[in-house]
């Protein structure tokens, strides 16, 4: 923006706005990495030997287990019970079990003949509210196991060990 | 708002521009707006676990003494109190002489020393370990999570958290 022979003093803002630019481009793009599988009223325990999600898991299945035990669904799942109502919660071990039988159908649908014979291909990932009871995790477990999924994992807080 | 002359005065020079100001304006609420509805989400990581095979059950069998390779079995009972906190742990190897196995009190220290000390033994015998928790019902998951991580870092890799008492629920 130089004005050769003009005697006005102008200020360059273009370097200003490029870098404005990019400070926003940053913060938009840390908005979107919020995954829509996780619920933020779950407040999760911490761990310091959780480690990050294989890169090598494609399916993962997001239940997210608040301090009652009841399971709150995904933005992109629904589920209907037997009389046909649709919500968005799995209020008990039953009707997770229920959910998690249609999703394995579905993944051993998906997964083609390879997939015969073989456990669901999904990862069932358990985010369960630090202050949930034993009792209502295991029955969430147990309906996983019941779905033929044969393992979980637990979705806690990494930290370091460092106080 | 800057100014600029379009048509300079004594040339036929005409320099197109482009009026940033407005576009600064917006980009700078559009960043204050970023910034103060930003909240970074907590680094969330996880810890595999092995389903019980049997359905409620515990998956305990009779060791045989003819396989060298069989994992050495330990059990770890967890008492929980009526708050959701640890009460009282024992541990004791599967088939053992004395059922009740050794008192580790309430203390996540004293059950991470002896866990660390067993996964030492089994390191120095080549065979590998698991570890069977036993845990009531009333504990709470940030005490389920602390036990299978304390077990994970004592060198176990094979964790089965299941109920005292596998009918009830």
């Amino acid at each position: 923006m130089s004005h050769g022979g003009s005697d006005k003093c102008e200020p360059n803002f273009t370097p200003l706005l490029d870098l404005v630019l990019q400070l926003v481009m940053f913060f938009m793009l840390c908005a979107n990495f919020v995954m829509d599988q996780t619920n933020v009223e779950i407040k999760l325990p911490s761990a310091i030997a959780a480690k990050a999600l294989e890169s090598t898991v494609d399916y993962a299945i997001y239940l997210n287990v608040n301090e009652q035990g009841k399971v709150i669904l995904t933005a992109s799942d629904q589920f209907t019970d037997t009389e046909g109502k649709v919500t968005d919660t799995l209020d008990n071990a039953e009707q997770v079990r229920i959910f998690l039988v249609r999703r394995a159908k579905e993944d051993l649908a998906a997964a083609g003949p390879a997939g015969k014979d073989k456990p669901p291909r999904s990862v069932i990932v358990l985010r369960v509210h630090k202050e949930c009871s034993f009792e209502k995790t295991y029955a969430i477990m147990k309906a996983c196991r019941q779905a033929g999924y044969l393992k979980v994992q637990l979705r806690a807080i990494r930290h370091s060990g460092a106080e | 708002m800057l100014r600029h002359d379009r048509k300079r005065q004594g040339t036929d020079f005409v320099e197109p521009d482009l009026p940033i100001t407005p576009m600064l304006d917006m980009s700078f609420q559009l960043l204050a707006f970023f910034i103060m509805t930003f909240k970074p989400a907590p680094t969330e990581g996880q810890i595999a676990l092995t389903l019980p095979k049997e359905e409620g059950g515990q998956n305990i069998s009779i060791p045989s003494p003819t396989d060298e390779n069989k994992p050495k079995h330990y059990i770890v009972t967890v008492a929980a109190a009526d708050n959701g906190t640890i009460e009282k742990m024992t541990i004791a190897e599967e088939g053992a002489a004395d059922p009740k196995g050794k008192d580790l009190g309430a203390s996540v220290a004293n059950y991470h020393a002896e866990l660390a000390a067993l996964s030492a033994q089994l390191a120095r015998e080549g065979k590998p370990g698991k570890l069977t928790l036993r845990i009531g019902d009333k504990l709470i998951q940030e005490y389920v999570v602390q036990l299978v991580d304390q077990g994970i870092r004592a060198g176990f890799n094979d964790i089965s958290p299941v109920p005292i008492d596998p009918k009830k629920v």
